[in-house]
């Protein structure tokens, strides 16, 4: 009996209202929406003929009330993640990792780039941001995916893979087809990025289905 | 493939989230198991074997009758 009674509390868990993992994701979303509002504020007073505000206030302000959002809400659920255990702990760091990357990389390319055709144009970028993404995509990526792999559940890990399969997929059908075309001046040549954009598309949704369906 | 994990859970009046945690997955993966759409990977099956101190195969059913003899 107190064998099995050692089986069972391996891993017992402490009862905690567990935090609602929507806010993080929302309050990450809220920021994105608000540094958009002041590269819309500036287009729009670029248009008037008006004095535009410099790129990178509006990237700052939004990390900035994004960064007091999100103190505020782990502060508030302290107790809960500090019963997380170390995995899923190393988990999330490694999600929110991933997440400020992206975050911090769109600003960067949005606030560097001359001109202000958006963030996913093929606008010139100033040789020191460019470096500067570069350098932080392969080593903060590289950091964030040996993070992630080594804290992934199963389950989850079956989701990543299915949807790097639908990634994949996503990219070796179309890119040929595209190149041919192109080679017969049936089509503009061919670009990578919206390969890459295709790409993480059926990749996100494969995974999300696998992973919340 | 069948399972009990939803039976089993309930008897300990467990939440998905409170299997999840002693399981040190994430509550999907418990929900996903428990519905069928996923079979867990054998480490994971040991695992939960351990903690409800049950043998694999009364909490997996793969649906076959008795042992495999090779004939």
């Amino acid at each position: 009996m107190m064998a099995m009674k050692d089986m069972t509390m391996v891993n017992e868990p402490q009862k905690r209202r567990a935090p609602n993992m929507i806010w993080p994701v929302a309050i990450g979303i809220g920021t994105a929406m608000l540094a958009g509002g002041f590269a819309g504020y500036n287009d729009a007073a670029a248009e008037r003929g008006d004095a535009v505000l410099a790129p990178w206030i509006g990237p700052v302000v939004a990390v900035l009330i994004g960064g007091l959002a999100l103190a505020y809400y782990v502060r508030r659920h302290a107790d809960a993640f500090r019963s997380w255990s170390p995995r899923k702990r190393l988990y999330w760091i490694s999600l929110i990792l991933s997440g400020a990357l992206g975050f911090v990389a769109a600003m960067v390319m949005q606030a560097g780039s001359d001109g202000t055709d958006g963030l996913f144009s093929n606008a010139a970028l100033t040789p020191p941001v460019a470096i500067a993404l570069s350098a932080m995509w392969v080593v903060g990526l590289t950091i964030a995916l040996i993070l992630y792999h080594r804290t992934v559940d199963d389950h989850e890990r079956q989701a990543y893979h299915l949807g790097g399969l639908a990634g994949f997929y996503a990219f070796v059908f179309p890119c040929p087809v595209w190149w041919v075309l192109w080679r017969a001046d049936l089509a503009p040549p061919v670009d990578a990025m919206p390969l890459f954009g295709l790409s993480l598309a059926a990749n996100a949704v494969i995974y999300f289905w696998y992973k919340f369906r | 493939m069948n399972n009990q994990l939803k039976v089993l859970r309930a008897m300990r009046n467990w939440s998905q989230a409170e299997l999840a945690d002693r399981l040190d997955v994430s509550r999907q993966a418990v929900n996903a198991i428990e519905t069928g759409k996923y079979d867990p990977s054998l480490p994971l099956a040991f695992k939960l074997a351990r903690l409800f101190a049950m043998p694999i195969e009364e909490i997996f059913d793969d649906g076959h009758e008795g042992h495999d003899d090779g004939e």
